[in-house]
């Protein structure tokens, strides 16, 4: 069987030209994978910018000029996997490119498939093909239709749409507001030169962090230095911490009118809270006993006592400090939810926790959080978001902190909870029937 | 005990497998350093089984659509409250879905594992269904298909269904309706339960880091009947070759229309390794056709006829069969008037033998990479169990794969007449 326990934990290799490299080992899975992040501020002038050059970068480079070629080589290599797009993260907006391929012991010859994995991507993201000094046109044209598409598509899918478009409204004067993939606007007015401009300054400008997961050896890092020594970059562009305190004054309702069955009732909170403050992991716990699960309060009573909704939670954004409670329910039933919603909030201010809902949510959370640990890529991304948080958990640590929050905790983060926002995605015809 | 143990020494996997007096089987996938435990207990019962001979009665039964995952969303609900709660204080996730075919309830834990697979070997054994929480049921399952109305991802696959097939249940909606779900009742629910919950309609997996002996000794003591059934006999209405209608089109509020088109396919008659073996050759086939590396995908993505959303699917299950592909398009008739082309082109031409090697080499590390998650062996095993092969045999079936085999599939699945379209889009 498998032979001898590789110890699993986040290990800084190196620093080279502004790229930080960590990896992760791990021998239990069929595959490797690399992960290369580049992180920017999320501000309107780059935001359409920076989510439309991976989609270029993605149709060609050295060597493999098209979609096709690219993935006769994705093939050949055992069917590896590729892909690169962009995330948010509380106010930053967040490149990230992915290869995962099969381990070299599964494979049937002698090749160093990591080799292989590795130059593939520094040629994807800093040998992209070129005509006459700028990327194809054609691709930036069809990759710009392709992401107004993705835009105008957002509202296809109803729960997803109406918890961005609560936070959006939320904070529609600050950074966070803005949609990781830009405005139609925004993404008519790109031209090919511009667009190779921006990618140019970014790719040289941008913080990177690179994350290999799997089993590597020496041969293998020191070939990721030697490729990291030739590229251009320089100095770092410095990068915000998201603005987590604000205050509320007045709460803001806002409504839009679809052509929908079911309506959707988000309430957008803000925390206050910091995920380096040792209130976050109160946090953590109050949001889990809240609206995390099962056992939690709007749960057991908007769907099973109230029987008014499929899904009700709570979600946290904790890089930018919010949280939203999100709910399906009859066109009718606003403000009988919103009622029993707030109620919820009360109740676990005035401390009105059993031992049950308390000891549920922390073997939860903790449920949850080692989980993560069977993925190649939640692990990634939890010391990914450790990064960005100034943080320097693991898991282990983490639910240690979590098992330590006591119920005056609990209070505490909950006092601090402001409501902000309440979106409402309701019917056409709703005012008839009323 | 008696268990088999079947190894597969060269992609560092095994399972075991033990087979309860009442004909229950019980698989242990074994996966050493994994945190996560995550345990199945299966019926081979969906919401195509509508109609049904009851072991012992001559007449057939018929039951209201939506019944067996409205029995799915009962089944939480115990004499002492609802399970959830026993699962939410192990600090456990369980869950539970419907497909056509089966009935699946699952847990995944990290801690009391022991704990966690009694209360799901237990609660699956005993209903406990009253007239006033069917009631209440109907409210949330009622949001339930609303949401789902709402989601045309959702609509346009099980539109072309719809379009697909005449008469086959599969056609229909998983939770139903809102009319069909009101005609249930405690009485018709406790009836499905005693027809499809015995236990050698059923089967358990176990996958994760767990002590494979302790797992089958919960299994012997939990499981409380140790006959074996007698069979059930599904009804499904006759269906021919031909499909219900070539083109179907929903009109809701998408900014770029969404297709499915896809082919019916009547060669689903097949028994144990011939199951993977067509399915592997139909997924291969449709990468040769249409898969990111074909010269078709490159026409039609460089014409932005389609994006990164297309993909593509074959299912194939005992009453029926089907592939599906589709995506985002501006213009889906003109999607498939290139794919009508390029089929007719290339059954012309013939397919390209290299390409198929090289396919077939890919397709092979993507089914090894499944194999790093629980969830993927979980669903793969369950689905393959109730016909009678597993996961594993896919790898003999991957080396054994013949190219002369797949040009025969080729000539028969992808018969045009056979195709039907599905489109949602703006009005």
């Amino acid at each position: 069987m498998i032979g001898t326990h590789v110890e699993e934990k986040l290990c800084r290799l190196f620093e080279k030209n502004g790229i930080e490299v960590y990896n992760i080992n791990s021998n239990r899975f069929k595959t490797n994978t690399i992960n290369i992040f580049f992180q920017d501020n999320l501000n309107n002038d780059s935001v359409a910018l920076n989510a439309l050059f991976p989609s270029v970068l993605r149709r060609g480079c050295k060597g493999l000029p098209t979609i096709k070629e690219i993935n006769l080589y994705l093939e050949k290599l055992y069917g590896a996997v590729f892909d690169c797009g962009i995330v948010k993260k509380g106010e930053r907006q967040i490149i990230h490119f992915y290869f995962e391929y099969i381990s070299d012991k599964y494979t049937n010859d002698s090749q160093r498939n990591f080799e292989k994995a590795f130059e593939f991507l520094m040629n994807i993201i800093f040998r992209p093909e070129l005509k006459d000094g700028s990327f194809i046109e054609q691709y930036v044209e069809q990759e710009k239709n392709n992401l107004k598409m993705i835009v105008e598509g957002r509202t296809n899918d109803k729960v997803q749409y109406s918890m961005e478009r609560c936070y959006e409204l939320m904070c529609k004067d600050e950074p966070f507001g803005l949609y990781e993939y830009g405005t139609v606007e925004q993404i008519d007015e790109i031209t090919n030169d511009k667009l190779y401009d921006h990618y140019k300054k970014k790719i040289a400008l941008l913080p990177a962090e690179i994350f290999i997961t799997g089993e590597i050896d020496e041969k293998d890092v020191a070939f990721v230095k030697e490729k990291l020594s030739l590229v251009e970059r320089s100095t770092s562009q410095k990068l915000n911490s998201s603005i987590i305190l604000k205050c509320v004054k007045d709460v803001r309702e806002y409504e839009d009118k679809m052509d929908v069955n079911q309506a959707k009732l988000c309430m957008g909170f803000r925390t206050h809270v910091q995920p380096a403050d040792n209130d976050y992991y109160a946090l953590m716990v109050f949001n889990g006993l809240l609206g995390g699960g099962m056992h939690s309060k709007l749960f057991q009573n908007v769907r099973e006592k109230a029987g008014l909704a499929y899904y009700v939670y709570a979600g946290l954004e904790k890089f930018k400090g919010l949280m939203v409670i999100a709910s399906g329910i009859d066109v009718n039933n606003k403000d009988t939810a919103q009622e029993i919603i707030m109620k919820q909030l009360e109740e676990i201010r005035s401390g009105n926790i059993t031992e049950y809902e308390f000891e549920a949510t922390l073997k939860s959370l903790k449920t949850g959080i080692m989980s993560l640990k069977d993925s190649q890529l939640y692990v990634v991304d939890f010391y990914l978001s450790q990064l960005i948080n100034g943080t320097h958990d693991t898991m282990e640590t983490l639910v240690e902190k979590i098992n330590k929050v006591t119920v005056d905790d609990i209070i505490k983060v909950a006092d601090k909870l402001q409501l902000d926002t309440v979106y409402f995605l309701t019917s056409k015809s709703h005012e008839n029937s009323k | 005990m008696n268990f088999d143990t079947i190894e597969y020494k060269k992609y560092n996997e095994l399972f075991y497998r033990y087979e309860h007096p009442s004909g229950l089987n019980c698989i242990v996938i074994p996966k050493k350093g994994y945190y996560k435990k995550y345990a199945t207990f299966s019926t081979q019962y969906g919401s195509v089984d509508n109609e049904f001979i009851i072991p012992g009665e001559n007449e057939p039964t018929k039951v209201p659509d939506g019944i067996a995952h409205f029995l799915e969303h009962k089944l939480f609900d115990q004499k002492d409250g609802s399970v959830m709660d026993k699962f939410a204080a192990l600090g456990s996730k369980p869950n539970a879905f419907t497909s056509f075919n089966q009935t699946v309830y699952l847990f995944s834990c990290t801690d009391l594992f022991s704990e966690n697979f009694k209360l799901l070997l237990n609660f699956v054994q005993n209903p406990y269904i009253t007239d006033e929480s069917v009631e209440r049921e109907k409210k949330i399952i009622g949001q339930e298909i609303n949401m789902y109305r709402d989601d045309p991802g959702w609509r346009v696959n099980f539109n072309l269904l719809k379009a697909i097939y005449k008469h086959h249940p599969v056609r229909y909606d998983i939770a139903g309706t809102i009319d069909s779900i009101s005609e249930i009742t405690k009485e018709t629910l406790y009836q499905c339960y005693k027809t499809f919950y015995h236990p050698s309609n059923m089967m358990i997996t176990v996958v994760g880091d767990v002590d494979h002996i302790k797992v089958f000794e919960q299994v012997e003591n939990c499981i409380q009947t140790t006959e074996k059934a007698p069979e059930i006999k599904r009804i499904f209405p006759k269906e021919s070759s031909d499909i219900n209608k070539s083109y179907i089109e929903q009109n809701m509020p998408v900014s770029t229309p969404i297709f499915y088109m896809g082919f019916k396919d009547s060669n689903f008659d097949l028994e144990g390794a011939e199951i993977l073996r067509y399915e592997i050759a139909i997924k291969l086939l449709l990468s040769m056709l249409m898969g990111k590396s074909s010269r078709l995908y490159e026409e039609l993505y460089d014409k932005g006829l389609i994006n990164s959303s297309f993909e593509m699917d074959f299912s194939l299950e005992k009453s029926y069969a089907y592939s599906m592909f589709g995506g985002e398009s501006v213009n889906p008739e003109e999607v498939q008037d290139r794919i009508t082309k390029e089929i007719k082109l290339l059954k012309k031409q013939g397919l390209d033998q290299e390409t198929f090697n090289r396919l077939l080499n890919a397709s092979k590390g993507r089914f090894l990479r499944q194999l790093n998650s629980l969830e993927n062996i979980s669903r793969s095993f369950i689905n393959l169990y109730f016909k009678g092969v597993t996961m594993f045999d896919y790898l003999e079936v991957y080396d054994k794969m013949k190219f002369d085999y797949i040009t025969d599939v080729f000539d028969s699945h992808f018969d045009i007449k056979h195709m039907a379209l599905s489109v949602v889009k703006q009005k």
